[in-house]
């Protein structure tokens, strides 16, 4: 009797006791999936693009390392993402990986490097060197991105591709010196109760 | 040991019985939708979750409370992007025995849509013009497999907001223009202005609910009560601009067509039908046959026959065709927009509702007092006609 009430009071619950915390790798495929963008595909285009920046002969070749702002990458696909991860991640792939040969500028943390140089040089603060002294690189590179997408859906399921685009510019010439891209689709259908 | 079995026994049909009928989320309901939202997310069933969530997003749309309407939106469209490939929930909602409103609720296209269309109100709201428009193509996506391909697509705001945040993207905005000037047919859109940086979204009239009919309630129907709301007219400094509907929410309703679904609570009405012709017959005639019959055997027969109709009575009896008619019942009837230039400083707005004659229905009007602090960054003003007034922004 027991057994029969205490097996009653949970049927039809899927996964009654719920799925224990499961690690898993940022690359893979996790139970959870969609057809949009997802933590494996930013890591794969994260890595290729950090490669692909270091070969370049303006990266590789530099007497002195070259500094790279990052601007904002242009989400033209349909799904509403944080696209700025992937900059972060290529970021972070290259000071860790790239062993100085390229620098970043914080361009985003202005406001606080200003305030705190307008500081030094109020005398407010101690400051290590002449801080009238305009020490704030320009950049020699920006760093940019789109993301671009073409989406079907029929009574077959749903199909989604998106373009990952990324470019280096000289600040200089305006030149794009160097651009890859790395691109995904992927399909799903949903279950008839939905169609 | 008769005494020990009988109680047994009951108690064994007592505990299956209502082991079956124990409902395991009750929710009481106030009315109040701020009150009732939270408290069926955190204790209603969760096949209701996604439900809940778009409700209370638009009602908090209309408070003002923003972060509440991005929170749920944001956890809504999460189990809508998450809904490929097996579902147990969905797969009850298609067997005989279940109802279709077993399944986890993620709304019919429409509502789905309206869900992209709020979402991108907010991140445009928020300085991110590119996720927006990610949320106007969702939108218009969600309504891209209609069963008349007339009608696939054909949300004109989402189309026009899409051209809008490319332009102010410093982007070709003309496709998306021309793809929302064709869908909207007999209204000339206005041209987009990239200095306009105020933009104003408006909402007004009552949206369309769900019904069923059909001998089992296996058809799908929608219900929209008549809008006492039919145009509006927004008053800011001294420019008066009358705001007409860009997109009518039931006319994406009711232009969707069958369903996939569709088919199957039909099969799952004809089977119960079936199955209840067959329970009828086999109950008349076994037990007939049975009454009448001075043989033995055919008496058997005759019993053996009523019990299989009996049988088929119960399955009959046990098949659920009923339509899911759980609907998103806070949405507007119509959508509009207006975009127009404002120097930074205070300005007051006021948003007239008017009734079909043109009259203006002075108990929906509502005031706005919106601070531009800068030309270089869009404000984003969302208005409903249930919204509360005065707002400062």
């Amino acid at each position: 009797m027991v057994l029969l009430v205490a097996g009653c009071a949970s049927s039809g619950v899927k996964n009654p006791s719920g799925i224990a915390v499961t690690h898993m790798n940022a690359d893979e495929q996790g139970f959870v999936a969609g057809t949009g963008v997802e933590s494996q595909d930013l890591v794969m285009v994260a890595d290729k693009m950090s490669r692909s920046i270091l070969a370049i002969p303006q990266i590789a070749n530099a007497a002195t390392p070259p500094t790279i702002v990052l601007e904002r990458v242009d989400n033209q696909s349909r799904f509403p993402i944080n696209s700025d991860i992937f900059l972060t991640r290529i970021r972070a792939q290259l000071n860790s990986k790239a062993l100085g040969k390229v620098m970043f500028l914080a361009r985003n943390q202005m406001a606080a490097l200003e305030k705190e140089r307008n500081l030094k040089r109020e005398g407010t603060v101690t400051a290590s060197s002449d801080p009238g002294i305009q020490e704030f690189k320009g950049a020699d590179y920006f760093l940019t991105g789109t993301l671009q997408g073409l989406s079907t859906r029929t009574s077959a399921g749903t199909s989604d591709y998106i373009l990952y685009d990324f470019r280096l510019i000289d600040a200089r010439t305006s030149v794009i010196v160097w651009e890859d891209s790395a691109e995904l689709k992927k399909q799903g259908l949903e279950d008839a109760a939905y169609r | 040991m008769k005494s020990f079995w009988q109680p047994t026994l009951l108690a064994l049909l007592l505990s299956v019985a209502g082991c079956a009928t124990t409902p395991k989320h009750q929710v009481v309901l106030t009315g109040d939708i701020m009150v009732d939202a939270p408290n069926a997310i955190a204790n209603g069933p969760p096949r209701d979750r996604v439900l809940w969530e778009y409700r209370l997003a638009a009602a908090a749309m209309r408070r003002g409370q923003y972060d509440l309407a991005k929170r749920n939106l944001d956890d809504a469209l999460l189990t809508l992007g998450g809904i490929y490939g097996k579902d147990k929930s969905a797969k009850e909602a298609r067997s005989y025995f279940h109802a279709e409103a077993k399944k986890t609720f993620i709304g019919e296209p429409y509502e789905r849509s309206m869900a992209y269309i709020y979402r991108g109100i907010l991140y445009w709201m928020d300085g991110e013009p590119d996720n927006a428009r990610a949320c106007f193509r969702s939108a218009e996506f969600e309504d891209s497999d209609t069963e008349n391909h007339e009608y696939a697509g054909d949300w004109v705001l989402p189309e026009y907001l899409d051209g809008l945040a490319t332009t102010k993207l410093h982007g070709d905005g003309s496709d998306a223009f021309k793809r929302a000037q064709a869908i909207a047919k007999g209204v000339t859109l206005p041209p987009y202005l990239p200095n306009a940086n105020a933009l104003f979204f408006v909402e007004f009239g009552p949206g369309p609910t769900k019904f069923a009919t059909g001998r089992y309630g296996e058809e799908l129907r929608f219900h929209t009560a008549p809008s006492p709301v039919t145009s509006a007219e927004l008053k800011v400094d001294a420019l008066q601009i009358p705001i007409a509907p860009t997109d009518d929410v039931d006319f994406q309703a009711t232009t969707r067509g069958g369903r996939v679904m569709d088919h199957i609570l039909g099969n799952k009405a004809v089977f119960k039908s079936a199955t209840d012709i067959a329970g009828d017959v086999g109950l008349i005639g076994g037990l007939t046959t049975a009454a009448v019959s001075h043989n033995q055997t055919a008496q058997e027969v005759g019993l053996g026959i009523a019990l299989a109709g009996l049988v088929s009575k119960v399955v009959s009896a046990a098949t659920v065709p009923a339509a899911d008619t759980r609907s998103w019942d806070n949405l507007p009837r119509y959508l509009s927009f207006v975009s127009l230039p404002l120097p930074v400083g205070q300005h007051v707005a006021t948003l007239q509702f008017c009734n079909s004659a043109g009259q203006v229905l002075p108990y929906l009007t509502k005031t706005l007092t919106i601070n531009i602090t800068t030309t270089d960054r869009d404000k984003v003003v969302f208005v409903s006609d249930t919204s509360v007034t005065p707002q400062t922004l």
